[in-house]
């Protein structure tokens, strides 16, 4: 009995490695999804951070020496070159200096599109030059007007932040956490095909079940060649992440993000649930199908369910109850492990135990349908 | 923020190097809330890594009283050097590192990124075993008389308020406790960076430890060879600057011209008599004197021009006070009245084992000749004759002999450390490189660009590719000409306004 | 022994099997034969226990298959139509996977296929994968799969469909010798002249029905006939689907 299952699943093992589609579709998945990612996520922090200088379109600075000495000393500089520097110009009022010697505002014009993401954190840094200017002159008024300048100040407000510094990810955590946990999913997806609705297309399944096995022991084997394969590309995924993610400077964010071998056990032992809900459910609908193409149909449907699910747990809206359900509470347990929290244990439990059951009703589903006449000769 | 003391005015001068000096105090930090070894401090929303090292208050009675030496880690945002950390030493003496750790996380974010910042407060200061003297809150700063001040008694009252063998506190016997610190978070190799007084911690790690060091950097620098009481000479040497820079700018020379002969006059005034003047609370507005005494102005003087900022407006608080209008003064004084988180009773540990009886007579005769310096020399010679210490021995004095990179940063504008000193401090280090900033005052690495520098040699350990070009950027505000702004008016307003 | 009793089946509204009884003995050649929808696919299959009858049985040396599957199977070797071979495995593996199924144990099973590779001289293409081989490449490994746990009956299904010449004479020889060595052999096949030169017994199919079982000999004797196809279009009326 237990042989048998071996045999089997050796024989799904040793057929899925040497195809060359199931082997690439998981490989392709675990090698360019941390790589691209990481270069997103690169192409995105250089955005989102200003560099050391900058410059912008100063207009009518002489009025303003010393604003210029002090946006100069925070590495903002005028330029001639309209096509280096950055679109943003600021406007130094004609009265300027008369006005500021007189302790008269000032005015001060910043044009710039606001809605430029790549603009964004230029536009904030170029605020907070003028506000600390602003605000070192209005101190040293106070001063001179024999005023302590604190006084302007009445609530000093201590902030706590309670964020790791693996926590502050936050979502782009979450994104991390769910390719890395997708990874089962895509990486058994095509030899949970081959091995099912190609099997019938190849006319071997009528001459497996021809042999003295009980479906039960197929599905099972089926099953758990899908799952490991599924494993693997989680295991690959997470390695190649573990060397590709250090490269992005995250730092300049002010977070880390490090892929632990204890993260990587954890990972593993948790997501071999998702890996067996996975299986089953792939199997399942591609036994349903007739041909491998449709299969292919049908699971590209199917995935969009727990994808969608995993997805809405990194999302802040996500509803709490996701947390107790299958995928999205293993994939929520990950996440806060990432971020270096503890174990939501009884969640955890929950949704394993869950994702564990529709695994098992999935599995039992397939067993009579591979008892059933017409799902197997297609009659 | 640096100094004067409610109770404890002579601290104005007792307190010789502290830094930092921010213009805008922030209020002090709460403890640490330790528990499961996280804390806040003050000034940073981020959860720190603290904790204590159980040391033995005498190290040669091992099993003798123990006190905690409390640290925070800043922890890296990205370790990728686990092994290593830096070391930022504070100055004072007496200040708590800790409560500065906003500071230096700010200063240090770039080799944050990287590494631990790793902040101890010296035995004596901020959570270990603080030597602090007893305040007292009936009389206003701003009526204090400081000539009415009895060093030897608030020294002696002081003296019985503390529960510590103060002699325990100096210099040497502290450096063993940051080593036991390294040793306890296993660090394997430290970054230095020492400002003002930390600057001679440093020199003494590079001493004693220097194989635990990859590299150092001494900002605004006392050299072994020189007793800290010499900085009173350097408060001389930074206002002659600041008035040579006054007569050198356009507008400086032309709003307030002669400002050499108007502050001697002022000081000459009070001299022969304080000044009382009518005015109001620079924080609550309430009616109140301000009691103006050479000491008050000196002490203004001096500790304004730690910064560059509050420096820009003395030419004009001079004018206005030899107009009758001690307002900018006042405010001037509203920053440094509350005093600062400084340890008194540490701070005469350390002067009185290590500095006061370095005095020799050459030095003796240069302290005598100045106002400043000797105001200080008294107050610490009286405080000293009661304090209980052992003297260092005479190779306390030798400059350090080092191979590791080492970095010192000088400011031009430096009221307490001026440039000389670093340059005495390198004397027989084999690889180090000194930079002095133009504009900066004391501390550069909180200036211009010295941080990036700083970042640059913990990652390279090399002297060599070091560039201070960006060193000589003027940064500086710009003096005020009125209370309203340093902005010169364009040429044509000017002549328009003569017309 | 193969033997079915009563076998009855409906697949959708096409009666597919009505009331076929028959044996196929050890030692013995037996021949399904008939035009193709005649159900002989459908017999075989429910001789697996792939279709359940709707009445009738099937049993395999005595054993129920409907009661008792996996011990009637272990009895049995399917040589199936198509062959249903695994491209990506070689013959070694591929026969040594079916004969670990039929319950050989490992060692057993690799002892078996080395002997069954020799028996139908294999070797050279065995530890070849099996994508791009030829039919009579596939026939053999197909069969060799099917005798690999040497089991006392084997089921073919149309046998030589698609093969060439040379293929389907090593097919009947092996056929023989298997006959000789006492196995019960059943195939199936619409080819009348291979029917009547390798069976001893044959089993004359028309809409689900045995219309007529016997020896060629008889057949031939029973219609009066003197080829079997000639006494089979007499037995069925029309010779449409089927192949001389």
């Amino acid at each position: 009995m237990n042989s048998r299952l071996t045999s089997l699943v050796r024989k799904e093992l040793i057929d899925a490695i040497r195809d060359k589609r199931s082997v690439m579709a998981g490989l392709y998945y675990a090698l360019l999804t941390p790589i691209i990612l990481a270069m997103v996520f690169s192409a995105v922090i250089s955005k989102a951070t200003s560099p050391e200088d900058i410059t912008i379109e100063i207009t009518n600075g002489p009025e303003a020496s010393h604003l210029v000495k002090h946006l100069r000393a925070k590495g903002i500089q005028h330029s001639d070159n309209s096509t280096s520097r950055k679109p943003i110009t600021l406007v130094i009022g004609q009265d300027y200096a008369a006005q500021i010697n007189r302790s008269e505002p000032a005015d001060i014009t910043l044009i710039a599109d606001y809605s430029d993401d790549n603009l964004r954190s230029s536009i904030r840094r170029t605020e907070n030059a003028l506000r600390s200017y602003s605000s070192q002159i209005a101190s040293l008024r106070l001063i001179t007007r024999g005023i302590k300048p604190s006084i302007i100040n009445p609530l000093k407000i201590n902030l706590q932040d309670q964020a790791t510094s693996d926590s502050k990810g936050g979502q782009l955590l979450g994104m991390i956490v769910l390719m890395i946990v997708l990874s089962v999913f895509v990486s058994g997806m095509n030899l949970a095909i081959d091995t099912s609705a190609g099997e019938r297309e190849r006319n071997s399944l009528a001459l497996l079940l021809s042999h003295p096995i009980s479906i039960r022991q197929l599905v099972v084997s089926k099953i758990i060649a899908v799952s490991v394969f599924g494993l693997l590309g989680l295991l690959l995924v997470m390695l190649i992440s573990r060397f590709v993610y250090p490269l992005v400077p995250w730092e300049e964010l002010g977070f880390s993000v490090e892929i632990t071998y204890g993260f990587m056990l954890i990972a593993l032992v948790i997501s071999t649930f998702v890996a067996v809900f996975a299986a089953s459910m792939q199997l399942f609908v591609s036994f349903m199908a007739k041909s491998f193409k449709e299969a292919q149909t049908y699971i590209t449907f199917v995935m969009f369910v727990p994808m969608v699910m995993s997805y809405a747990t990194t999302l802040d809206f996500a509803v709490e109850e996701l947390r107790w359900a299958p995928v999205s509470g293993q994939l929520q347990a990950l996440i806060d492990i990432m971020k270096g929290k503890d174990i939501p244990l009884l969640q955890l439990t929950v949704s394993c135990l869950s994702t564990l059951g529709a695994s098992v009703a999935l599995a039992l589903g397939m067993e009579r349908m591979l008892k059933s006449e017409k799902i197997v000769f297609g009659l | 923020m640096a100094v004067i003391n409610k109770i404890w005015p002579m601290t104005t001068f007792v307190v010789i190097l502290s830094w930092p000096v921010m213009l805008f105090s922030q209020a002090l930090a709460s403890g640490p809330e330790e528990s499961k070894g996280f804390c806040y401090v003050d000034g940073l929303a981020e959860r720190l890594r603290c904790g204590y090292v159980s040391v033995a208050e005498d190290p040669g009675k091992p099993n003798g009283r123990k006190i905690d030496v409390h640290y925070v880690v800043i922890p890296a945002v990205k370790p990728i050097y686990e092994n290593e950390a830096l070391l930022a030493i504070a100055g004072g003496p007496g200040q708590s590192a800790i409560d500065n750790a906003a500071l230096f996380n700010s200063t240090f974010s770039k080799v944050r990124e990287t590494r631990d910042i790793l902040l101890i407060d010296q035995r004596g200061t901020g959570r270990s075993n603080l030597l602090s003297c007893p305040e007292d809150t009936a009389l206003s700063p701003l009526m204090v008389d400081e000539r009415a001040f009895n060093v030897l008694a608030e020294t002696k009252k002081c003296l019985d308020a503390l529960n510590a063998d103060v002699a325990m506190y100096n210099s040497t016997i502290a450096l063993n406790d940051f080593e036991a610190v390294r040793q306890a978070l296993g660090y394997k190799k430290l970054h230095l960076y020492g400002i003002s007084y930390g600057s001679r911690m440093a020199q003494l790690y590079m001493r004693h430890y220097g194989d635990s060091l990859a590299t150092v950097t001494l900002d605004g620098v006392v050299p072994m060879q020189i007793p800290v009481i010499a900085v009173g000479l350097s408060v001389d040497r930074a206002l002659a600057g600041l008035l040579k820079d006054c007569a050198e700018d356009v507008g400086c020379a032309d709003k307030f011209p002669n400002l050499t002969v108007t502050l001697d006059s002022i000081n000459s005034q009070l001299e022969n008599q304080p000044i009382v003047v009518n005015t109001f609370h620079p924080v609550t507005g309430d009616p109140t004197e301000f009691f103006l005494t050479r000491d008050k102005l000196l002490s203004i003087l001096r500790l304004s021009m730690y910064s560059t900022t509050t420096r820009s407006l003395l030419p004009l608080a001079i004018h206005h006070a030899s107009l009758g209008n001690y307002q900018a003064l006042l405010g001037l004084y509203s920053l440094m009245m509350e005093g600062i988180d400084l340890a008194a009773g540490m701070h005469n540990s350390v002067v009185c084992a290590e500095d006061i009886q370095r005095v020799n007579s050459t030095l003796l005769g240069e302290i005598s000749a100045s106002y400043m310096a000797d105001t200080l020399y008294q107050a610490l010679i009286k405080a000293c004759s009661v304090w209980p210490s052992h003297a260092t021995n005479p190779e306390f004095s030798n400059p350090i002999s080092s191979a590791v990179p080492t970095l010192l940063l000088s400011g031009e504008l430096d009221p307490a450390t001026p440039p000389d000193w670093g340059t005495m401090a390198m004397k027989k280090m084999t690889n180090a490189v000194h930079f002095i900033a133009p504009y900066a005052t004391h501390g550069v690495a909180s200036q211009s660009c010295g941080n990036e520098l700083i970042a640059q040699l913990i990652d390279t350990a090399n002297i060599q590719t070091l560039n201070n070009d960006c060193l000589d950027e003027d940064q500086s505000t710009g003096f005020y000409l009125n209370g309203s702004s340093a902005q010169m008016l364009p040429n044509n307003l000017l002549k328009e306004g003569s017309l | 022994m193969i033997k079915v009793t009563d076998l009855t089946k409906k697949i959708g509204n096409i009666q597919a099997l009505s009331s076929l009884s028959f044996s196929a003995e050890d030692g013995q050649i037996t021949g399904l034969l008939g035009p193709n929808g005649a159900g002989k696919t459908t017999c075989l299959r429910t001789i697996f226990g792939l279709l359940k009858p709707d009445q009738g049985d099937a049993s395999i040396n005595g054993i129920d298959v409907a009661s008792d599957p996996i011990s009637a199977k272990q009895a049995l070797g399917l040589f199936p139509d198509p062959f249903g071979i695994y491209e990506r495995l070689t013959p070694r593996e591929y026969i040594c996977y079916f004969a670990e199924l039929s319950g050989l144990s490992r060692s057993a099973a690799k002892n078996a296929t080395t002997r069954v590779i020799g028996e139908l001289q294999l070797e050279d293409i065995a530890d070849r994968r099996c994508k791009g081989f030829s039919q009579g490449q596939r026939m053999k490994t197909a069969l060799a799969q099917a005798i690999v746990h040497q089991p006392k009956n084997i089921v073919l299904d149309e046998p030589t469909r698609g093969l060439d010449v040379m293929s389907t004479r090593v097919l009947r020889e092996m056929l023989r010798q298997l006959k000789e060595q006492g196995h019960c052999i059943l195939f199936s096949s619409h080819v009348m002249q291979e029917v009547a030169s390798l069976c001893d017994r044959v089993v004359v199919m028309a809409d689900g029905k045995a219309v007529a079982i016997g020896s060629p000999q008889e057949l031939c004797n029973r219609t009066n006939k003197t080829s079997l196809e000639e006494a089979f279009i007499a037995l069925i009326g029309t010779d449409e689907g089927i192949a001389s």
